[in-house]
Order: C-alpha cells, then structure tokens, then sequence
C-alpha cells in the first residue's frame, strides 16, 4: 500500500476522535467532486454527464425514482461497481482533491478510507467485537489496545454502547433490526473514514429504529461527510442540508434542501416530489 | 334469492358445506398417503439398523479392536487392522481430495463463475460423481499400482481420494452459493481483498456446510469395497508401511462373509456393525464441532 | 431514451391528496364570494339607509367564521397526512392564511353595517356620497385580490400594494375634509365621526386585501413580498 496515497493515517490510541486530515482545514465545498460522469452497465448507459460537488462534513441526500441512477452514483464513490463484469465508465469523480480511479490509489485503500452501509444490514456472522474490528484486522493491525479503543469508540458514535457493551462477544445477528443497522455504521466508521456513503439506510427499520438512525446522522456529521440516498423524502428534509434529484440517469437539480422541498428549480424535481409523477 | 345484484357468499349454506367437505376430505387422504410413505422410507434404514445390531452385537468385543483377524476356520480374533487401515486410507484420500475440492469449489463460485474453465471443471464432476467406483480402482491400479509396483495403501488412499473428489467439490461449492452475497459486499466495502474476503468471511461461513459434505465422502469412502480390492488388497497382520497392502472394514466383510465359517461371517457382521458405528461417529461429531455458531 | 417523450400529469397520483386540495381550495373561494356578498349587502344598506340590509350582514357573519374554522382545520388535516411539499405546500398555507383575512374582511363589513344602523337613525348627511368612491374601491381590491389567489395572477397580486397606498391617501383626505367639517357643523359630529370609522374599516380592508396579495405571491413563486416598504420608499 502506497502511504502517500493513504488519505488516512492508521488510527492511533492517543488520539480517539480526529478525523486528522480535515479537521484543521476549513472544509471544503468541493470535497467529492464529480466531473463529467457518464457511467455504463455493458451497453447500457446508466448514468449521464453528472456534474456535482458535495460539500464536506454536510449530508447530501440523492432522492428520485427507482431506477434513476442515485444508488449507482453511490456505489461508484467507493468504486464498488468495479465487482460488477462488464462496467465502465467516462469523466472523474475527485476525492479530497484526487481522482478516484488514480493508477496508484489502490482500490482497496480507496474503499479503506470511504465507509458505506447497506439497505438490509449485513453484519458479518461473527461476534459485535469482531465485526466492528474486521477492518482493522485486514489492514493487518492486531494489537488488543487499539482494537478495543476502536471498538468502543466506534459503538460510542454509533449510539450503541451501552447497549452491547457487556456482550461484545456474543453473535451480532442476536441484535435487532435497529441494533444491526447501528452497528454496521459503527463498523462503518471505525476506520475513521473520510465519508459515510449510506444506500437507503432505513428503509428495513421501524419509525423508532429509523429516528435512531437519523439522530445519529446528525451527530456523525460533525465528522463525517455523508451521502445518503433515500425513497423517503420526509427523511431527506429531516437529514440532509442539500439534496440532488436524479430521474433516468440524470441529475436534475441540485441544491439546498429548503430550496428544493419549498420551490424546486425544475417541473421535473417539483412534479416528484409533490407526487405528480415518479 | 336470485336478483341481479352480487349476493355475498353464504358462507353457511350447504351447497357451500358439501364442497368444502369433499375437499378437505381429499387433502386429509393425501396428507396421509405423504406420511404414510415417509414412514415407509424408514423401514429399510431401521430394517439395516436393527439386522447389523441384531447380528453384529454378539461378537462385539474388545478383542475386535485389538486382534487380528482368524485363520479359515479358526475362531476368536478381531479385526483390528481393518479398522486402522480404513482410518489411514480414507484419511489419505481426505488429504488429497478435501483441499482440492474446497480450493475448486473457490474457484468456480468466487473468481470466475461463468468463465469456460468452470463451467468445464462444474460438468466434469457432476459426470465423475455418477462414476462406478470399480473405475477408481481400476484408474488407481493403472496409475499408482503398475507404477510402483505393488499394491499400497497410498493406492487405495488415491482410488477412494478419486471418488469423493467430485462430491466434495460439489457440496463445497453449493455451500459456499449458500453464503449470503451481501457479506462478500459488506466486506469488500470495508476495503477487503477478494483472498481476504473468502479466508475471512465466506469460507467460515460455509464451513459447516463444507464439512457435511466431507462427512458424506466419508461415509461413501469407509465402506466401498471395489477400488480397495484393486490397490489395498488385503493384509492380516497389522499395517507396517504405507507401501504394502493394507486390510480395511470393506475388504474384510467381503472376505468374510464369502467363507463357509459360521464364526467368519458373524465377525463380518460384527465389522459391518463397527462400520456403522464408526460413521455414525464422525457424521454427529461433524455436526456437533462444525455448528453455526 | 428521452425524457421529454414521458407525460407529465398535473394531478396528484393519490387521489385522496388530490380531492383534498381541491376541496380546501373550493371552501376557500366559498368563503370569499360570502366574504364578497357580505360587503356589497354593507354598501347597500350604507348607502340605501336600508336597516334590513345591515342586519343581514350581521347575521351572515357568521357563516363566514364556520368557513374560516373549516379551512382552519382542513389545512392542518391536509399538512398532517400529506405533508406538502413545495408548491403544494406554499399553497395550502396561504389559503389558510388567505382564510384569516377574508374573515378580517367580513368583520369590518360587520362593523361598517353596525355603523350604518346608527348613521339610519340619524338625519343623512350629502357628505356620505363621497365615501362611495372610496368604497367602491376597497370592494375592487378585494374582488382582485381574490381573483388573483383563483387564477395565481402574479400582476394582479402585485399590484395591490400600490392601490394600498391609493387606498390610505383617500381615506386620510376623506378624514381631513369631515374633521374640518366638523368645527362648522357641531350638530354633524357623530354623523361624521361614524362616517370617519367607516372609512377606516375601508382603509382596513384594503389592507387585508393587500396581506392576500402578498401571501398568493409567496404561494405561486415563493417571494416574500411582505413588510417591504422599507425598501421601496
């Protein structure tokens, strides 16, 4: 792994908490930035011409009917449609200032420094303790001290703690729907990643676990840059500061959350979002 | 009552009450034709059960773990050998064929499904778990027996490895399809190679699976009897090297229960029951050890 | 594949939103042409000294509050199961808004018919006749402003502040002249007075017609138009 390409530093014990390469600088508007972005399935194009900045330690939301291209845009920040055969793509996303697709940024360091949690939780069919320090293990960190600061640490973010914290070592599939979600973002952000990427993150969960959830969007993101993409567009205006319609592979609008809930730019996004269309 | 608006179903009429009575008739008589049969398929398994217990009890003893087995004739003895040689033989054939299957079965579920090398090596084993064990024998006298120039217990390690080969690629690879796709994301999403993901994540995750299908080889190699006579053979004495012929559980109930003496072919009762045990064994300590946790 | 072949329909595809708009909307217009009826039937009995006329407006008030309770609680029903967003938003809450006004109207038609009855009672005064401009065009900016809330007329609606301002400086030259008139004509006082009221219900009115403008601005383009003055001089 090429250190100087690593956009996070191995997380230490002295210093729980920092997110070390953003938290001096101001932070950036343009912290994700896609340029030009035209995407394709085989034959397919699934994506076209996306132009957008998301700003740094804000929450974006990508909302827009099923098929439009939002959660493909998601999965290509981590560039984890790469598992997909047949894919390529045109233009550039920027992370932080650096392509994504940079020849000496290794993919896995790439996926290293951006956490990305699921529709349906998936933790891994081993204990809390172990899932939550998977991460680490694979980049080859083995020490007790530092594992067991990041497991507490990442369940602490994840407001989830107190409730596991006598049972680390029992399976997490024993949790609950609400729990499981939690402690995928826990393992999520154990990394510390530079941005939280979130594929319609409670969409399995129930009014309360789904307010959990929420709540805790809203504390990660004084760490976090987080994008979420979501159906539900009463969640997008209760979490996101900006938000980007898609529709059919392309980005229709984007800007301010009030702006677009209370007058959209564009017929396309206000006829979505009033239920016109969709 | 007939008018030309749609009367709700009366539920209680009787016309209503006949149907209905004739159909649950008929799905209570399948129902019992399905329990019926089940109860039937037992018959044959306790039938076998019950006869090797019934005959094989009688001699059973410790002398049958450690002596060796009687002349034509004679009686007492056991068969102690047999036991070990099949032990030895078909644990050769797990070491040769466990890791070649699971690491196959690797290959063709995660690397490259749909690529021709797969598809290729899917269809050879599925054709080669229909293959007659006779073949295996036959396959291992030619390659390792002619070679080397006698019979061995490596041969019979090779002829049985042959055999389960397929049906442990197979079962692997069908243990590692029951893995849940979304743990492979979840793990390649926390930055995970593909070597780590499968070490980490899918092959534990399949293990109890793989591990069942290990047992079944197992249970299919400890009792077959054609490849061994053709590169084991058969030894009275126990097993000094691997590269002599080698007495196994198989060989000697063959052998036994083919003699004209009564006390031969209660022993070979008694191995066949020792046989059962013996599978009986690694089957539930397969299952118990190798639990989803 | 292009987007511009798909249809974009104009309802709502949940129909129940759909008729709940609708119905929301209707009241509010309802609620109007009362509101409308009752300041007419005003100037009748004003102008007429028709004491039958004045009473009618009294009792039809009451019409007009049930209306505004009405819309009052069909927009908190709306904004409860639907939660509106963007336009559909805007618009509910205007005409909730729009409501509040409409039933202020109404109440200074209530006042100008209590007015009436006493200026009946007393012996008529030609000074009257110059409130009718005045009144005629109240009564106008109030038809506009709800014209301009029916058929989201931008123009009209941003018209109405400066027919405000009209408003204003005819009522304050109105008033002058009678105070004037009063230091002549003692035996005038309470006529003038009750005159001098009235046409600050009107001026009132226009006001109210005003605040409708600037709330079916916001809801058609989403402008704050209100407290501006400020800035415009």
């Amino acid at each position: 792994m090429i250190k100087s390409m690593d956009p996070q530093p191995p997380p230490t014990a002295s210093a729980p908490g920092t997110n070390v390469t953003s938290e001096l600088a101001h932070p950036r508007a343009d912290f994700l930035k896609v340029t030009d972005f035209n995407f394709y399935y085989g034959k397919k194009q699934a994506l076209y011409q996306i132009n957008m900045e998301i700003p740094q330690r804000q929450v974006t939301a990508f909302i827009g009917p099923s098929g439009c291209g939002k959660s493909t845009l998601l999965r290509n920040f981590n560039r984890m449609n790469e598992l997909i055969d047949g894919v390529r793509h045109e233009g550039d996303i920027l992370l932080n200032g650096r392509s994504i697709y940079d020849k000496k940024m290794e993919v896995i360091a790439l996926r290293r420094s951006i956490g990305m949690v699921f529709q349906k939780s998936n933790p891994f069919p081993k204990s809390i303790y172990e899932n939550i320090v998977y991460s680490l293990r694979i980049a080859g960190i083995s020490s007790k001290n530092i594992l067991d600061e990041t497991v507490e640490r990442s369940l602490r973010g994840a407001a989830l703690w107190d409730e596991v914290k006598d049972r680390l070592q029992d399976s997490a599939l024993g949790l609950s729907g609400g729990q499981m979600q939690r402690l995928c973002i826990a393992r999520a952000i154990a990394n510390r990643p530079e941005i939280l990427l979130m594929d319609e993150p409670c969409s399995a969960l129930d009014p309360i676990a789904t307010a959990k959830v929420e709540d805790l969007i809203h504390d990660l993101k004084s760490q976090f840059t987080i994008v979420i993409v979501t159906h539900n567009m009463q969640q997008a205006t209760r979490c996101s500061d900006r938000t980007a319609f898609f529709y059919l592979g392309k980005l229709i609008e984007y800007d301010d959350t009030q702006k677009i809930f209370t007058n959209p730019g564009e017929k396309q996004t206000e006829d979505y979002i009033t239920g016109r269309f969709g | 009552m007939s008018t030309s608006t749609v009367e709700p179903t009366d539920f209680f009429s009787s016309a209503n009450a006949a149907r209905s009575g004739v159909r649950s008739l008929w799905s209570k008589f399948l129902s019992a034709i399905c329990v019926g049969l089940a109860l039937l398929t037992l018959v044959p398994l306790f039938s076998i059960v019950f006869l090797v217990l019934k005959n094989g009890l009688p001699l059973l003893s410790w002398s049958v773990f450690t002596e060796l087995p009687p002349a034509a004739g004679m009686t007492g003895g056991g068969f102690g050998n047999a036991i070990v040689g099949t032990l030895i033989m078909v644990g050769i054939a797990l070491l040769l064929a466990a890791p070649f299957g699971i690491l196959s079965a690797v290959y063709i579920n995660e690397y490259d499904p749909y690529s021709r090398l797969s598809n290729a090596v899917r269809f050879v084993a599925k054709l080669l778990t229909g293959i007659p064990s006779i073949i295996c024998g036959v396959f291992a006298y030619a390659v390792i027996v002619l070679t080397t120039g006698g019979f061995s217990a490596w041969a019979g390690g090779f002829a049985l490895a042959i055999l389960i080969l397929p049906t442990i690629l197979l079962t692997a690879e069908q243990a590692l399809l029951g893995v849940s796709q979304a743990y492979r994301e979840a793990s390649y999403g926390l930055g995970a190679t593909k070597f780590q993901t499968i070490w980490r994540v899918v092959l534990p995750d399949a293990l109890p699976a793989i591990m069942t299908g290990i047992m079944l080889a197992v249970a299919r190699a400890a009792g077959e009897t054609a490849p061994l006579v053709f590169t084991a053979l058969f030894s009275q004495f126990w097993i000094q090297s691997l590269r002599e012929p080698t007495a196994s559980l198989s060989v000697l109930i063959y052998n036994f229960s083919t003699l004209p003496f009564e006390h031969q072919i209660k022993m070979a009762w008694t191995a066949s029951l020792v046989l059962v045990i013996l599978v009986t064994i690694a089957n539930i300590t397969a299952q118990v050890v190798f639990r989803r946790r | 594949m292009s987007t511009d072949t798909v249809a974009m329909p104009n309802t709502h595809i949940l129909s129940t939103f759909e008729e709940a708009l609708r119905s929301l909307r209707d009241d509010a217009l309802m609620m109007a042409s009362l509101t409308e009826r009752n300041l007419e039937n005003a100037r009748k009995g004003l102008f007429e000294r028709d004491e039958d006329w004045c009473n009618t407006v009294i009792a039809d008030d009451e019409e007009v509050d049930t209306l505004e309770v009405q819309i009052d609680r069909e927009g908190v029903n709306i904004m409860l199961r639907y939660h509106p967003l963007a336009s559909d938003m805007r618009n509910v809450i205007s005409t909730m808004k729009l409501s509040v006004n409409l039933e202020r109207i109404a109440d200074q038609a209530v006042g100008i018919a209590r007015r009436s009855r006493k200026l009946i009672s007393r012996p008529p005064a030609d000074e009257m006749f110059h409130l009718e401009p005045i009144y005629q065009y109240a009564e106008t900016m109030v038809k506009d402003a709800v014209r301009a809330f029916a058929s989201q007329d931008l123009e009209l609606a941003r018209g109405l502040k400066e027919r405000d301002r009209q408003l204003d400086q005819m009522n304050r030259s109105f008033a002058e002249k009678l105070t004037d008139l009063m230091s002549h004509r003692v035996d005038f006082i309470p006529t003038y007075m009750d005159l001098i009221f009235i046409s600050r219900f009107l001026e009132r009115i226009g006001d109210q017609a005003t605040n409708m403008g600037e709330d079916t601005i916001y809801a058609i383009s989403a402008e704050e138009t209100r407290h501006t003055h400020h800035l415009t001089g």
